[in-house]
Order: C-alpha cells, then sequence, then structure tokens
C-alpha cells in the first residue's frame, strides 16, 4: 500500500517521479507536501480506499509519514 | 536583566537549571540543556572562524534544534539569521550573499531544500548540525562541552543580535536589523504587558524568520518560561495543533489570526479544554470579528489581545479584550505601549488632529537599527522630529478616536497582509514580468470568506493550454509561496486610468463582479 501512496504523492503532488521518499519522511515537516497538497493526498486516500477522513482524525498522528498514513488506513477499511 | 539576549538563558540555567525552556513534539530542553548545547555550538562557531559581529544563517524547520541555534549564534557573539526553508532556493541564496553568511545552521531533515540551496550558494563554507552526503563541508557539535569553551567576553548591547529578512518592493527582500538591546526590550516590555511568569508556558506557532517568533524565543527565556513550539505538521493539521493547546496546557497563545480560525473551521474545537490559556495574542492582520467573537466564547478565562508592530519596531501597540466584542465593527490596534511615541502625520509631515487621518510613526527602544547594507531605505524609513528623535515610517494609515485608541485605515502603499505575512505586490508583479511570453502583469488583493488572497491579471502572447501552470512554476523559483497568486485573469490589455497608469481600482472591482 505504501507503494501506491508514495507514487502519487511524487507524481501529482511533487511533479518529480525521481523524488526519493520513504515510508518514515516528514511530509509536512520537511517540506515535501504543504497544506494544499495535504487536501489533495487527503482526497486521494478517500476515494482510492473508499472512506471519508473526518475533520478530528486529521491530526500528526495519522498524516505525518507514509507509515502512519498506511496504519491510518488500515484502522479504517479493516484491511 | 542582562545586558545581552543570551544572558537570560545563562540566569535562567542558574536559578532553574532543570526548568524546562522549550519543547517541541514531546521533546524537552530545560534551561541547562539549552546553555550546554549553545555554548558547544558556540565553541564549533569560533572554531569555524566566526567573530565578533559576523552573520549565521540558521536553515531549520520548527524543532529543538532553533532555540539552540539561536542562543549558540549569540554565545559566539555574531548575529543570527533566519532562513526561511519553503522559501524559493533563489531567494534564501540572496539572503546568504546579502549577508556575507559563511556558515548556516541546519539538520538531517533539510537534507533535500539544502541541496537546492547548495545549487545556487557555492560560496557557503560550511554546514553545521548536518551529516549529509553534499559537496560542502559539514560540522556535529560535540556531546561534550571543550574546558575553553568560555563564551566572548563582549558585552555591548548595540550589538547585532538578529536580522530578518522581509519583502521589498524592487524584488529583492530587504534586512530588517536588531541589536541585543532592542530585542531585550521587546522581551521585556511584552513581559511586562502580559505579566509573563516563570509558570506560564507559552505556545510559539510562529517560524523563526517572522517576527512574532521573538515573543517565544525572548520574551519565555527572560522570564524563566517554558515556551512550546509547534511543527510544521501542526500549522497543516489544525486539529493537532488545537489538541497540542489543550495537552501542553499552554497559558499564553501568540499567533497570526489564520493559526485559530482553521482551528475553528475544522480543528474540532468543541472537544478541546483550553481553561489553562489566560492571554491569547494576535498579529500581523486584522481578526475576522465573527470568528474572534465565537474563539473567545470557547476561552471564557482568557484575555485576547491584538498586537500590532511592524517587524521594524517589533511591537508597539495593543488592545486587550477581556470579553467578546459586540458587533462586527473592526478591532483597534489600541493604545501605544511604554517606552514609546507616536506622530500621526499627514503627507506634508504635519501632525494631524484626532479623528482625522495620518500615517503613523513610531519611536522606540524596540526599534529597529536599519536595514542591511541599505543606508538608501534606512534614511527614507526614518523620520527625524524637532529634537532630532528618530521615528520609524511605519506606512499604516490610522486615525486615533476620542479615547485615543488608534485604528488601522489601510496602506499608504502597495504592500499588503496575506495569511500574516508581508507581500509587496510591487515585488509579485516584477517577478510576474520576467516569465517568459508575458508582457504586462498587475497584482492587487481581494477578500474572500475573511481572508485575503492575491489576484493576477496578466498578458501574454502564449497559447499555451497550461500557461497559468508555467506562470506558477517560474514564479515558486522566486518568491515564497505566499505571494504566489491564487487566482489568474488571463487579458488582452490591462485596463489603465486616463493618466496611463494601470487601474487597480478597476481590476478590483472586475474581479468582485466574477466572484
Amino acid at each position: 500500500m505504501s507503494d501506491i501512496l508514495i507514487q502519487y504523492l511524487k507524481a501529482e503532488i511533487l511533479g518529480d517521479l525521481n523524488e526519493e521518499i520513504t515510508p518514515e519522511d516528514d511530509l509536512l515537516g520537511s517540506g515535501l507536501v504543504d497544506s494544499m497538497g495535504m487536501m489533495k493526498f487527503i482526497g486521494f486516500i478517500e476515494s482510492e480506499f473508499g472512506f471519508s477522513v473526518p475533520p478530528g482524525d486529521m491530526v500528526i498522528e495519522n498524516f505525518m509519514t507514509v507509515a502512519a498514513i498506511e496504519s491510518y488506513i488500515k484502522q479504517m477499511t479493516g484491511k | 536583566m542582562g545586558t545581552m539576549l543570551h544572558h537570560s538563558v545563562r540566569k535562567a540555567a542558574e536559578k532553574t537549571p532543570h526548568k524546562v525552556a522549550f519543547r517541541c513534539m514531546q521533546e524537552s530542553l530545560t534551561y541547562q540543556e539549552l546553555l550546554s548545547r549553545s555554548t558547544r555550538l558556540a565553541y564549533v562557531l569560533r572554531e569555524l572562524g566566526i567573530a565578533h559581529g559576523d552573520r549565521v544563517g540558521i536553515f531549520l524547520n520548527r524543532c529543538l534544534d532553533s532555540p539552540a541555534a539561536v542562543y549558540g549564534i549569540l554565545e559566539a557573539g555574531a548575529a543570527f539569521v533566519p532562513l526561511d526553508p519553503f522559501a524559493p532556493a533563489s531567494r534564501n541564496a540572496f539572503v546568504l550573499d546579502d549577508c556575507g553568511i559563511k556558515v548556516v545552521i541546519s539538520n538531517n531533515s533539510q537534507r533535500r531544500q539544502l541541496a537546492g540551496l547548495l545549487k545556487e550558494a557555492p560560496d557557503l563554507n560550511a554546514l553545521v548540525g548536518t551529516a549529509l552526503d553534499l559537496s560542502v563541508p559539514q560540522h556535529l557539535v560535540p556531546n561534550q562541552a571543550p574546558l575553553d569553551s568560555t563564551s566572548a567576553s563582549r558585552t555591548d548591547p548595540h550589538d547585532l543580535a538578529y536580522i530578518m529578512y522581509t519583502s521589498g518592493t524592487t524584488g529583492t527582500p530587504k534586512g530588517i536589523m536588531h541589536t541585543h538591546f532592542s530585542g531585550l526590550s521587546y522581551a521585556q516590555l511584552s513581559s511586562d504587558v502580559y505579566g509573563v511568569r516563570s509558570e506560564d508556558r507559552i505556545g510559539n506557532h510562529s517560524p523563526l524568520h517572522f517576527d512574532i517568533s521573538t515573543f517565544g524565543y525572548f520574551t519565555g527565556p527572560l522570564c524563566g518560561a517554558t515556551t512550546v513550539l509547534s511543527t510544521d505538521a501542526h500549522t497543516k493539521l489544525p486539529s493537532s495543533l488545537a489538541q497540542m493547546i489543550e495537552d501542553e496546557k499552554l497559558t499564553i497563545w501568540y499567533s497570526v489570526p489564520l493559526a485559530l480560525t482553521q482551528i475553528l473551521q475544522r480543528g474540532n474545537l468543541a472537544e478541546r479544554n483550553w481553561d489553562n490559556l489566560r492571554w491569547v495574542l494576535y498579529g500581523g492582520e486584522p481578526f475576522p470579528v465573527k470568528h474572534l467573537q465565537t474563539l473567545m466564547q470557547h476561552t471564557p478565562k482568557a484575555t485576547w489581545s491584538n498586537v500590532y508592530g511592524p517587524a521594524e519596531v517589533n511591537q508597539c501597540t495593543y488592545h486587550h479584550l477581556s470579553s467578546p466584542p459586540i458587533g462586527d465593527t473592526p478591532i483597534p490596534l489600541g493604545q501605544i505601549w511604554d517606552r514609546t511615541k507616536a506622530l500621526v502625520l499627514n503627507s506634508k509631515d504635519q501632525t494631524v488632529d484626532q479623528g482625522e487621518q495620518g500615517e503613523l510613526l513610531i519611536h522606540s527602544d524596540t526599534m529597529m537599527q536599519g536595514y542591511w547594507k541599505r543606508p538608501d531605505l534606512t534614511e527614507r524609513a526614518f523620520y527625524h522630529d524637532a529634537s532630532a528623535l528618530k521615528y520609524y515610517r511605519t506606512g499604516d494609515l490610522v486615525h486615533t478616536d476620542e479615547e485615543g485608541r488608534l485604528h488601522f485605515d489601510g496602506r499608504k502603499d502597495r504592500q499588503i497582509k496575506t495569511r500574516g505575512y508581508r507581500v509587496e505586490l510591487d515585488e509579485v508583479e516584477a517577478a510576474l514580468i520576467t516569465c517568459i511570453d508575458l508582457t504586462e502583469a498587475a497584482v492587487f488583493a481581494i477578500k474572500h470568506d475573511g481572508e485575503t488572497i492575491l489576484v493576477a491579471a496578466i498578458v501574454s502572447s502564449s497559447t499555451e493550454e497550461l500557461y497559468e501552470q508555467m506562470v506558477i512554476q517560474h514564479l515558486k523559483k522566486l518568491v515564497p509561496p505566499y505571494s504566489i497568486p491564487a487566482r489568474f485573469v488571463r487579458m488582452d490589455k490591462l485596463p489603465r486610468t486616463p493618466a496611463g497608469k494601470v487601474d487597480h481600482q478597476s481590476l478590483i472591482e472586475n474581479e468582485k463582479r466574477v466572484k
């Protein structure tokens, strides 16, 4: 699952397929993703994995890294 | 009070060594640890040849390395220059060159931005705090203090302490120079006005390159209080920010209005208990009154204050609100604080009567020394009264009401505020006009949902379908993200006044009709 997420980040948010992103990279603190990018990314997650993210879930624990996002998606979809 | 900014940390480390000075993401730095880290950093800097009066860059995200960098540079007798890691590399390279910076403090999390910066700044001699695969020499700070790591003995409060860069009208940023004296004067005055005590826990939301950060970074240590830094992730996830204010039991908060209105809109505020907050300061731009009312109802124990002052003078007025404002009248800038004098002058530099509009000029201990290497701008920025007292021309138009409070009426020039950041519209136009196939550009601001957004009217010969995207990509290399227009309007030609000037008013009216 992290491959799909990283692929989307590279292609649609960063617009640079050569960028190296690891599941542990701090997406928000390292300047990889800005506020608008995060909103777009959340939109992608919602449509790709078929659930909606309530505002209360948009927290650092769930969205700081690709690894965090992955475990959040698993928790929401029961996969 | 000591005579130098870093004396605050030394004193607090003596008096309360185990008290937490700074916190970020559940990690703490006590005053003793902060002193130890800054002393060791100062040693490394001196070994690298940094001497009294030199400038050292700070290239960091919001983290505990930042306070150590600030105080380490000051301990070394140098001045710190905060760089914005989110700004284009060319802009940061300009600052490094302008200030003659040879050494930059950073950490490994900045590897991407540093790689970009180094391409544009080949003269950089060294990085401190990193161990990365980069072409420049790097130095880590030792874990043990070397024996001869005593601090620089020179103590002149009029030494340069920091330079903060802000938008300039001509397309290049200008550096606002502050001394230990102006920084400490601000720390002392703000601690008096808000009664800051060592028990306080101050929420610092502002990045280091933004003047609001001086409260958390200077006033906190002066009072031996704890400053809690929110991270860049908090700025994008309001629910986490709202939770941090509760979990960290913050007693004082200071930020631009946007941080708080975002919490109101998508921060789960109803579930948060902010009863520890006793004072909320906001500044940078006006607070939409309806949002202020809702937020104040959520913090019945807190006093709210509208804080005003350009980065050139730190702060100069305040207006306290102990209960939610009634109606929708904008909140006044309020009264001038201590050790500060104000003039309201008309275009002929004559004092205006009460109620009449004029430009606000400020004389204060908290005032800047001038703009770095720009005697021309510095001279224009100051006015000398009959007794040769120096006043800073704020460029803000104000009037005084019957109770002596100041009210903001607008700008004298084309500077605007968006998300609390200063943007010179002329600078954005200057950047736009360098785009390929672009012949004319006019940038203006409109209000949308209580927020100020930038709109660019452009004239271009390009038939490229994604031309606006190309323009945005080009701008990203030249100006900070907050200066990039949110909307682009293609025109055959720009509307002009009979005198031949671009008719900004008609552009704004057009845009309002479209909305």
